[in-house]
């Protein structure tokens, strides 16, 4: 077989997969309702409905030539026939037949190209076999088959009380389907990343036509002190440059033209865009709404397997499922209703018989409900009518586990207290799961829909039943971060996650049993700082704004998850902002207290903190901090100045300073340091030698020759380790030569402490 | 064939008579090209920490200046932290640290090697890129009992000017560089 052949084969086989997929959905979906075994109308149309279905899974499968998938259809098309006819009659043992044949070809597509096992061959001649005895009870049934009359045309007379919309679905079904495209997910997504990623263009054109505006204003301040300057000289004495001050004129006014025409472009251009790009972003996310019945379709099945195991009988209704929800909210959400199911029917419905004691109905119920809000949220309720929780059981055991404290207990509302199972300490001691049952694993669930944005609350009566709530997104809103400052880092926290930022003067703050509070709203909330819970070392820069806040207020961030509240020291909160956020590359697969990161419009990168972690750090923290910030002092204000090109060197030169105690400013080049040195104080200088613009050999030579700083202690730091070189350095003044292939820590500073 | 080999247009005998002579001298040596690429390491040289390193090409996807880089907080120091390459986001490796030398001397540490396999993706930092190099496989003497510093581990080998050749494919497949750090 030719390459393009297989290809065009295995093309073949995935359409078949697609299409397989769907007819076995709705045959198993059929069987189910069947089971219930509604009145006969509905009987007899699920019937005819499952029958035409295992007929086209028979004929899609012949047609890419799966003898397989025919030879399982075949016995089963036979039974659904013979169902119809009323020939055999729908019981508990060919259903579960049934169910077995389409779990096997659900196996079977899933391995489609690959090599039969033994165990699956064996499974098939099983099945088969099994198949044919309800198939073939006499051989005279194809002969009955085809001279029976067709059970249609009985039925038709006694069905024409059926609201006509019955008959209409199968049309309406038709025209839908015409004007539909099937597109791989792939494709779609790789789409709507493309559509995020034009955010990221957004955000910097916005830089651009800011710095746009800036230098168009920069021009305007200029011509008009350019002017003023003259008319104050043309007052004085008429002046014979007249020309050339003409002529700079008409060219400065050309150019201001010219500016004031590109930047209202830009800006006209920069709105049209943003909308667009608003607005494709949003298409895109439509497109990727899905049902939320795409999700619940395996839910029955998965249900009758569980009932089934546990030889219990519970009927699972759905509600609301044709809500329309992005689909990687729906794909996330899936492993948490699997598992809340699992929790109602292994921990919520009783066995039957002890229902019959308690005076419930034998079989039991599970709700699934969806429906939105006005705050486009979708709001998922699983409710059971089983056994429901005790409180005081809860209680009682999460003392025992020492997740709570008997004395915080008893402040514990009987909503807070079912709220504890959804800690994390909670779920791992068998002896809870053995009593309650609950709790296994609802810490995850609440994990992911927190994740989601979304929350979790649980209600619950003993004996009548527990219900689940979750309330979650409709779509994955574009990502809006609040930009802090912590030191010289900026960080931005999902805005999402952001009660409020605020303000406090020092007295507002309380030490509480050894920790800071802080009254906010009447709740009181444990204070922390953002710089300590990352582990960032104390730099004098940070100590310095500390000493600042402290004398005057401290900005506060109060970050939430689910129900915690916690209030964040940073240094400055800067911006709130529409942001992409991307991930930290493959290396970096989960890096602690931070989610991602995002590009600003300036190019800059910033890192996501990831508010779960963060709260999870801080109450650590909380717990094991406050007991020495009384010593930390500023050791020394005495200011250094670093000049270095390379960025890797500069903040190790910077880093090693500030730990030494220093005030460290850094200059990227000689040109730099030297303007740095002009407008401000130093009392030393640290300088690389090889950079552009000014070497480090001129800017000592520079420093020197000025009258006001001639006498700044210049250390510098060279890969140049030449005698000539060294000879150089002394010549132009430097104090100290330090050559970087010897370079360290303490070198640097023996030097430095020998100079000031 | 360069251009310096062909010959200008000679009119006078005796030149042409050299210049036959020569080409034919040059037809008559055995191809240089007579090693199969498979045994043919295209490498890019660079230096760190005073040492030159070299790295097989295929794992290089380009040099990128480093200008400027975002640390991160509570990741072990070998992770220098994070840069925009065009609109991507990628981590930064010191493997100085990463290796355990000696943290003596201050480099230029300006440029960024980014190694790329199917599965992994990080830039190192260098102090300088040399420029790139063809050797043989065979001219790397795998072992070295006195390499000092780096784990031999990550050494495909030593070449014969004490160039030391990178393991690139060991290095991104190392796990010990992934970070994944729980939830504390």
């Amino acid at each position: 077989m030719n390459p393009s052949d297989s290809e065009f084969n295995k093309k073949l086989l995935e359409t078949f997969r697609i299409e397989a997929e769907e007819h076995i959905h709705t045959v198993t979906n059929g069987l189910i309702e069947l089971e219930k075994s509604p009145s006969p109308e509905k009987c007899t149309q699920l019937i005819e409905a499952t029958f035409r279905e295992v007929h086209s899974l028979k004929g899609a499968a012949r047609s890419v030539n799966l003898r397989e998938f025919e030879l399982v259809c075949q016995p089963l098309e036979t039974i659904f026939s013979r169902l119809k006819l009323k020939e055999i009659t729908s019981e508990a043992k060919l259903f579960n037949l049934l169910h077995r044949v389409m779990d096997f070809l659900t196996e079977l597509l899933s391995t489609l190209e690959e090599k039969r096992t033994t165990a699956q061959k064996s499974a098939q001649k099983e099945l088969i076999a099994q198949l044919g005895f309800f198939s073939k009870i006499d051989s005279n049934a194809v002969i009955a088959q085809e001279t029976k009359p067709d059970p249609d045309s009985i039925l038709l007379p006694d069905s024409y009380e059926e609201p006509e919309t019955e008959d209409l679905k199968p049309k309406l079904k038709e025209t839908i389907s015409g004007q539909t495209v099937r597109i791989p997910v792939s494709k779609l997504d790789s789409l709507l990343f493309q559509a995020e990623e034009l955010i990221q263009t957004k955000v910097t054109t916005q830089q651009l036509v800011a710095d746009l505006r800036e230098i168009k204003n920069a021009l305007e301040s200029y011509i008009l002190s350019s002017r003023q300057w003259k008319s104050r000289q043309n007052a004085a004495k008429s002046s014979q440059n007249d020309e050339m001050i003409h002529w700079h004129e008409t060219h400065l006014d050309r150019l201001h033209a010219g500016i004031v025409t590109v930047s209202q472009a830009a800006e006209q251009d920069f709105r049209v865009m943003r909308r667009i790009v608003d607005d494709h972003l949003e298409s895109m996310k439509q497109i990727l709404m899905l049902p939320a019945a795409s999700l619940t379709g395996t839910f029955p099945k998965i249900v009758r397997d569980l009932s089934q195991q546990q030889g219990k009988e519970i009927e699972l209704v759905i509600s609301g499922d044709d809500i329309e929800i992005d689909r990687r909210i729906l794909e996330e959400l899936k492993d948490p209703l699997v598992h809340l199911m699992r929790n109602c029917t292994d921990h919520g419905i009783e066995k039957p018989d002890r229902r019959k004691e308690l005076n419930k109905p034998a079989s039991g119920k599970i709700t699934i409900a969806f429906a939105t809000n006005e705050n486009r949220q979708v709001e998922i309720s699983i409710f059971d009518d089983g056994a429901g929780m005790d409180v005081n059981q809860i209680r009682d055991l999460a003392i025992k586990r020492g997740t709570i404290s008997p004395e915080a207990a008893k402040k514990l509302d009987p909503g807070e207290i079912l709220a504890l199972v959804f800690q994390s300490g909670f779920t791992t001691s068998p002896i809870i799961t053995d009593i309650s049952g609950r709790g296994l694993g609802l810490a995850i669930v609440s994990e992911k829909v927190e994740k989601l944005g979304g929350r979790v609350s649980i209600e619950s009566k003993p004996q009548a039943g527990t219900t689940f709530r979750l309330i979650l997104p409709i779509s994955l809103a574009t990502f809006r971060g609040v930009l802090v400052r912590v030191g010289e880092l900026l960080f931005a926290i999902p805005t999402a996650n952001v009660v409020r930022t605020l303000r406090v003067k020092p007295e507002a703050i309380k030490t509480v049993e050894n920790r800071e509070t802080i009254r906010y709203d009447d709740k009181i909330l444990s204070l922390v700082q953002l710089r300590e819970v990352l582990g960032l070392p104390e730099t004098t820069t940070s100590a310095k704004s500390i000493v600042n806040s402290v004398a005057m207020q401290s900005t506060l961030v109060v970050l939430a998850t689910g129900d915690s509240q916690i209030a964040f020291v940073v240094d400055e909160v800067l911006d709130e902002l529409q942001i992409l956020v991307k991930s930290l590359g493959k290396q970096l697969s989960r890096v602690r207290n931070i989610s991602g990161a995002t590009i600003l419009g300036s190019g800059k990168v910033v890192a996501v903190l990831n508010v779960h972690d963060l709260m999870k750090s801080a109450l650590q923290f909380a717990s094991i901090s406050k007991h020495r910030d009384s010593e930390k002092v500023p050791k020394s204000s005495l200011k250094v100045l670093v000049a270095e090109d390379s960025i890797t060197s500069r903040s190790l030169l910077k880093s090693i300073l500030e730990s030494a105690g220093f005030l460290v400013t850094t200059a990227v080049d000689g040109a730099d340091a030297f303007a740095q040195l002009r407008a401000g104080e130093f009392d030393l200088l640290v300088s690389d030698v090889d950079m552009p613009r000014l070497s480090g050999f001129e800017l000592t030579a520079k420093i020197r020759a000025d009258k006001k700083m001639g006498e700044l202690p210049v250390v510098l730091v060279t890969a140049l380790e030449s005698r000539d070189d060294r000879e150089r350095g002394a010549d132009v003044g430097a104090n100290a030569y330090i050559v970087k292939g010897s370079f360290d820590q303490s070198n640097l500073l023996e030097v430095i402490s020998k100079l000031i | 064939m360069t251009g310096k080999k062909k010959p200008q247009i000679a009119i006078r005998k005796e030149s042409e008579l050299e210049i036959l002579h020569a080409r034919a001298q040059a037809l008559a040596k055995e191809p240089e090209k007579a090693v199969p690429a498979s045994e043919l390491l295209e490498i890019i040289v660079f230096s760190l920490g005073g040492e030159n390193y070299g790295i097989e090409s295929v794992f290089v996807r380009e040099v990128y200046p480093l200008r400027d880089f975002t640390p991160l907080p509570g990741v072990p120091s070998f992770v220098l932290g994070i840069i925009n390459v065009r609109g991507q986001i990628l981590s930064i490796v010191n493997l100085k640290i990463f290796f355990g030398l000696p943290e003596k001397g201050l480099g230029q540490l300006n440029k960024m090697i980014i190694l790329h396999d199917e599965c992994m993706e990080f830039g190192i930092l260098a102090d300088e890129i040399i420029g790139t190099k063809v050797i043989l496989q065979k001219a790397i003497q795998t072992s070295v009992p006195t390499i000092t510093g780096i784990g031999a581990t990550y050494l495909k080998g030593v070449t014969s000017e004490h160039l030391i050749i990178l393991d690139g494919k060991r290095i991104l497949a190392d796990k010990t560089i992934i970070i994944h750090q729980e939830a504390e």
